[in-house]
Parts: structure tokens; C-alpha cells; sequence
């Protein structure tokens, strides 16, 4: 037990000398979706104007297969940076998240995809590896 | 591609100047989860529908509309930097900042792309590039 306990001191002392710093951004554009909102849209019932009324007026708006597409759309960047003397280690990650609601020729919800990468973004040093 | 990257030129400028003052810098960003072939191995043509495609992989980034259906999109990059500044060795003993520097960027763009009819069932699909990932190599030469 006696032998570990100045390596541990060892080991910590060379990591502050070597640690000059970490950093930590992040950036988003686009506001978060709320999945109350989303919630709200029923499939064949919610019209057009219930859509912008709870989510305001779309970022994109596509017209596909014959029907408007709404797609809204957030991101968010997280980065981690470990700075040392001799080397320093960064990872940006950017995830998004998106929504696409179809309406029909009737300006009725037909469908409504959801997804919400952004939840399982994390700060990230190691730029090796996955 | 829709990301508008002026907004996270501020995050990608920051993330430059804190990498900067050292002797050698490694720095990864990527873009969404990279899907690989084993990832995508379920959809079958004329079988799967983009339901079923999202319920997997999310939504895609974008919907677009062709002559013959619809195109989704799903983009990611994995980029990698790597930086070596032999000029910081000579710091302690030089009056002057010397720098002497060698950098490169790998940058493994691509797209997985789809192609549905008008009921929304995959009729193709395939990767914009098969890229291998890139490696973190300084040596530009």
C-alpha cells in the first residue's frame, strides 16, 4: 500500500503539470423543439394553421409527393478541449434535431417524423476511436 | 446542405485559437452519426418504407422531390486534423518565435441517399461516396 501511494502523488503531480487547461463551447441554432408541441399535432385533424400557431413558421418549407412539407430543424455543437503542454486534444460534435410535418392538398396533418439527435450529444476530448 | 455553417463559425473559430498555442494538435469534428453499410443492411428495396427507415436511423436531413419520387438524405462528416509545430521545441532557447510547421486536414464527407416512389417505399438507395475514414497524418507531403 506504502508503494502506490507515491505513485498516485506522482502520477497527479506530472497531470497538473502537464494540464494547462480544458475549454468547453457549445453552439446551437434554431430553437429547441418542444415535444409538447409536437405532441399536439394530431395525425388527419391538426390543420396547417394549428401547426405554425404552435410552432411557428417552419424553417424549410418543401413541397414533396404533392404535399407541403414543414421541416424544422436545430443544431447543436458541443466541444471539448484538453489542453497540454506538448499536445492538445479537441472533438467538435454536431448533432440535429429535425422535424418534417406533411400536410395534404387539404392542408391537414398527414404525418409528422420527429427526431432528436441532439439528446444524446455529449462534450467529447478524445478525438480517437469512435 | 442545409447546415448553415456561417452560425458555428464562431464554435469552429474558438475551437482553432484553443489549439493553436502547443506543440502538436489533434482535432476531430464530426457531423451527425456516420451510418455504415451494416447500419443500412436492413432496408430492402421495394419492401421497406421511410417509416420504417426512420424509425431506425431518424430523420433524415433533408427531403427533396425527383421526376420519379422522393429523395431523403442523410449527411454526416468525420473530419481529422492533425498539427506538429517543431518550431515549439526551439521556444526555451530562442529569442524569437520561431515556427516551423506541418499540418493536415482529412475530410470524410458523404450521404446515404434514398429514393421512394409516391407511397413512400424505398426503391433505391445508396451511399454518395464509400469513403474510408480519414487518418490522423500531419505529414502533407
Amino acid at each position: 500500500m506504502l508503494f502506490f501511494k507515491p505513485l498516485a502523488g506522482i502520477i497527479i503531480v506530472l497531470a497538473l503539470v502537464m494540464l494547462q487547461g480544458c475549454a468547453f463551447s457549445r453552439g446551437t441554432i434554431g430553437e429547441d423543439i418542444r415535444s409538447e408541441s409536437v405532441a399536439a399535432i394530431k395525425k388527419a385533424t391538426t390543420t396547417k394553421a394549428e401547426v405554425l400557431s404552435l410552432l411557428g413558421a417552419p424553417d424549410r418549407l418543401l413541397q414533396v409527393n404533392g404535399r407541403d412539407v414543414f421541416q424544422y430543424y436545430r443544431y447543436d455543437a458541443k466541444v471539448g478541449s484538453l489542453l497540454l503542454i506538448l499536445i492538445n486534444f479537441s472533438r467538435l460534435s454536431i448533432k440535429s434535431d429535425d422535424l418534417f410535418v406533411i400536410l395534404d392538398r387539404e392542408g391537414i396533418v398527414e404525418d409528422v417524423i420527429l427526431s432528436k439527435r441532439t439528446d444524446g450529444l455529449e462534450f467529447r476530448f478524445w478525438p480517437f476511436g469512435e | 446542405m442545409k447546415l448553415p455553417l456561417s452560425g458555428l463559425c464562431p464554435i469552429l473559430l474558438s475551437t482553432v485559437m484553443c489549439v493553436t498555442f502547443a506543440g502538436c494538435n489533434v482535432v476531430r469534428i464530426t457531423l451527425n452519426t456516420p451510418l455504415t453499410q451494416n447500419d443500412v443492411a436492413f432496408i430492402v428495396p421495394g419492401q421497406t418504407t421511410l417509416a420504417d427507415v426512420i424509425t431506425r436511423l431518424g430523420t433524415p436531413d433533408s427531403i427533396t422531390e425527383s421526376y420519379t419520387g422522393v429523395v431523403a438524405t442523410y449527411r454526416f462528416l468525420d473530419m481529422k486534423y492533425s498539427r506538429v509545430n517543431f518550431g515549439w521545441l526551439l521556444k526555451p532557447f530562442s529569442p524569437i518565435d520561431s515556427d516551423l510547421i506541418i499540418s493536415r486536414t482529412g475530410l470524410g464527407t458523404d450521404a446515404f441517399e434514398l429514393l421512394c416512389d409516391s407511397d413512400w417505399v424505398v426503391t433505391h438507395q445508396s451511399f454518395l461516396r464509400h469513403l474510408s475514414g480519414p487518418r490522423f497524418n500531419p505529414y502533407p507531403f
